[in-house]
């Protein structure tokens, strides 16, 4: 056999493997936006991504984190957002409140909260959902690691993501992973926030350490980001933390440093 | 008693006769106490299920402990062949199920009441109501018994000899309950009915000869009926917001199901999925007994529906979203699907309501959040108390304890004084207002219990005040604390964490 006859024969297999699995096509799933390289991603349409949080008491950060790429993805054909929740779950967790959605910078007429009452009718609601065309995003909370929502059924959600073009962003806590079909997996942990100009007590922005566990964007791989949240949507700040794995750091020198709120217990005694 | 049967009747016992006096006569006499909820419970599944002989079917207790059902059959007689083949019909089904059943048909309710008590099993046309009730007791009229009592002690024995008196004098006598009942009798008064199920005039339905039993034949009849209904609908330029499915058992026995969708409809798909939905929800609850004979599919609250184009290349989001919201109402619960809707109050639980999104209420533009105030993005729904850490009267909170793991607080900002309901100060916020002094004793002297209630302590405004702070700990977690009360002035001040910033 010749070697462009082999090499034809292989690409017709290799395309019809591909048929087979009905693999989408994750050719460019995300853009960096070039003229503003400070700027955080701009996710495609039809992407399922992952978000994982060490605990439970970070769901906030979580929730934030999704809205905020979900806000850049509505247009006005698609203009609905779907956040799920089990019902048991919203005194574990809290529920998305409309006045901090609307201080975040979210239009809460745009979020729909579903409540089912267990994770099959949540998967089917998702399922649903990610097929409608006026959805521009699915916001599933799940807390714990059900056994339905395996690889079968995550990868089932991400061809109808694909082929909705419905983006769906799976909240999930702990430190296991599951085997899943999700194109992008964060791993995020709440940052200490900036010093406001005035009130250096206050909290600044919100700030998070968002890292990507799985995927690729551009061609970046297995990368840390710090990200502030301001009016125009993420900004990567520069992270000046050298060691991921110490506390927050305080510099030995002098400086307009305040103390922390808590020192004082200590002498009080 | 209420009621006897033949061996009974056959003693001379009669309805309404004393139990000490029916003793008296048959002392062997068996005597059970009458169970009226569930008497109502069977005469009112019995009216459903006679709703496949005739939409409007009520059942009238004024008269009977245990209630007469009555069917309107006006343009529905033809489909048992005639009105004696519907009576006989009807009362023989009821009769092959063990029960004792009479019945008549007349022009009036008054007519075909007396007709079914005093001349069972005939069908009474309209020229020959008045013919009839002349020649029956006046008993027949649904009077009071005093009533009866009175004129047949006037000697007034049949309804004939009312007929031609002085109505004024009868009325002075009897009162004006004997005119009304002698005019609804003959038809010279108006008599309405209050049907039990809701009066779909637009419906669709099946027959079966063969009883069926598995939901997916409902189902798959259900989308044939939906179809038919649309093009009933579509005919009219309407659209319905509730469908109702009826399922007729043959153990005379009624299955309702009902949809609702969030905008007016009346595509046969979108009909059956809703149905299919809200069939998976029943799971266990279904029971075909021993099969299902008829199925109605009914459309209410309808409402005109003009017949939107589509445009060449849009997509239609706009049906399609609310498509997608009455799908899941449909599987999921009405309530399980919800928007945040704004009340106009400052209090943060209350500034938020969770509503259907299909039962869509107008928006209070007043009631519109301020971007500006710094509110969580997820709330609690039940602030939770927790143990901090504070300078007294009035520092920022420096540590807490919540669900047993403690935070040190690197950064807090606040506090944000939230007042309680002025207007509200020095009541008690109970949700039924207390009798007065006078309404209790009144009670006291009918022999009453004053009905419970809570003791609950005066509501005073600086018990409930508010200072809500933003507290981040080292991690950059931002919780929203407040502390209940301000010291010096509420007895205990109390910590709560309320929400959870990004």
């Amino acid at each position: 056999m010749s070697n462009p006859a082999k090499q034809e024969r292989l690409a017709a297999l290799r395309a019809s493997i591909a048929n087979i699995e009905r693999r989408p096509v994750l050719s460019e799933p995300v853009s960096v936006q070039d003229h503003e390289p400070d700027r955080f991603i701009v996710p495609a349409p039809g992407l399922v991504q992952e978000v994982f949080a060490d605990e439970r008491r970070n769901s906030a950060a979580l929730l934030g984190f999704a809205l905020g790429q979900v806000r850049s993805l509505l247009t006005p054909t698609r203009r609905a957002v779907i956040y799920l929740q089990m019902l048991a779950e919203a005194q574990e967790m809290g529920l998305p409140y409309g006045p901090g959605l609307a201080s975040f910078g979210f239009d809460p007429d745009a979020l729909v909260l579903i409540r089912p009452a267990n994770i099959i009718e949540l998967l089917w609601a998702v399922e649903e959902a990610l097929a409608c065309g006026a959805v521009a995003a699915v916001i599933a909370d799940i807390a714990g690691h059900p056994k339905v929502l395996d690889f079968t059924a995550s990868r089932r959600l991400s061809l109808r993501a694909d082929a909705g073009g419905t983006s769906l962003f799976l909240l999930r806590y702990g430190a296991w992973r599951e085997a899943s079909a999700a194109q992008l997996r964060w791993h995020l942990t709440p940052a200490l926030s900036a010093t406001t100009q005035f009130d250096a007590r206050a909290p600044g922005e919100t700030r998070w350490r968002a890292r990507l566990e799985r995927g690729v964007i551009g061609d970046r791989q297995n990368q840390e980001w710090l990200l502030e949240w301001t009016q125009n949507g993420f900004q990567i700040v520069a992270d000046r933390r050298r060691h991921p794995a110490g506390s927050v750091e305080r510099q030995a020198l002098s400086g307009a440093l305040f103390a922390d709120l808590a020192d004082r217990l200590s002498e009080a005694g | 008693m209420a009621a006897v049967d033949r061996l009974a009747g056959a003693q001379k016992l009669f309805i309404g006769q004393n139990l000490a006096d029916a003793r008296a006569m048959v002392p062997d006499l068996t005597a059970r106490e009458i169970d009226l909820p569930l008497l109502e419970a069977a005469f009112g599944t019995f009216a459903d299920w006679h709703s496949n002989a005739s939409p409007l079917v009520a059942v009238m207790s004024d008269m009977n402990v245990y209630g007469d059902l009555v069917l309107d059959i006006t343009g529905v007689s033809h489909l048992f062949g005639s009105e004696l083949g519907m009576l006989r019909t009807l009362v023989l089904r009821l009769r092959q199920l063990g029960y004792a059943a009479d019945g008549a048909v007349a022009s009036t309710i008054g007519a075909a009441w007396a007709a079914s008590h005093f001349a069972p099993n005939r069908v009474v046309p309209a020229e020959q109501t008045g013919g009839l009730l002349d020649g029956l007791s006046v008993a027949a009229l649904r009077l009071a018994p005093m009533q009866v009592a009175g004129l047949i002690q006037m000697g007034l024995k049949q309804i004939g000899q009312l007929r031609g008196r002085d109505r004024k004098g009868l009325q002075a006598r009897f009162g004006a309950s004997l005119i009304m009942r002698l005019d609804q009798a003959f038809g010279y008064a108006e008599e309405r009915i209050a049907p039990r199920l809701p009066v779909a005039e637009r419906y669709a339905e099946r027959k079966f000869p063969d009883p069926i039993g598995l939901m997916d034949d409902v189902l798959m009849t259900t989308q044939d009926l939906a179809i038919q209904l649309g093009i009933r609908l579509e005919s009219e330029g309407l659209g319905a917001q509730a469908f109702h499915l009826f399922l007729y058992r043959v153990d005379h026995k009624v299955m309702t199901l009902s949809v609702n969708a969030g905008s007016p409809t009346r595509d046969p798909d979108h009909i059956a999925r809703l149905f299919a939905n809200r069939a998976e929800r029943l799971q266990g609850e279904y029971d075909a007994g021993f099969g299902i004979d008829m199925i109605r599919l009914a459309a209410s609250s309808v409402a005109p529906l003009e017949p939107s184009q589509l445009g060449a290349f849009s997509r239609g989001d706009d049906t399609d979203l609310g498509h997608l919201y009455d799908r899941m109402s449909s599987r999921l619960g009405t309530l399980s699907v919800v928007r945040s809707a704004f009340v106009d109050t400052h209090i943060p639980e209350r500034a938020v309501r969770l509503e259907p999104v299909i039962a869509r209420s107008a928006d209070n533009p007043a009631a519109a959040p301020d971007p500006e105030q710094a509110r969580p993005l997820r709330l609690l729904p039940m602030p939770e108390p927790i143990g901090i850490t504070a300078e007294v009267p009035d520092g920022p909170p420096m540590a807490m304890i919540w669900r047993r793991v403690s935070y040190r607080f690197v950064k807090a900002q606040g506090p944000e004084r939230l007042n309680a309901e002025w207007w509200r100060s020095g009541q008690r916020l109970v949700l039924v207002p207390p009798l007065t002094q006078q309404e209790l004793n009144e009670l006291k002297q009918q022999g009453k219990e004053p009905p419970y209630t809570p003791n609950v302590p005066l509501f005073y405004t600086w018990n409930a005040v508010r200072d809500y702070y933003i507290a981040e700990d080292a991690g950059g977690r931002r919780f929203w604390l407040f502390r209940l009360g301000i010291y010096g002035v509420a007895p205990n001040p109390t910590w709560y964490l309320h929400g959870f910033f990004s």
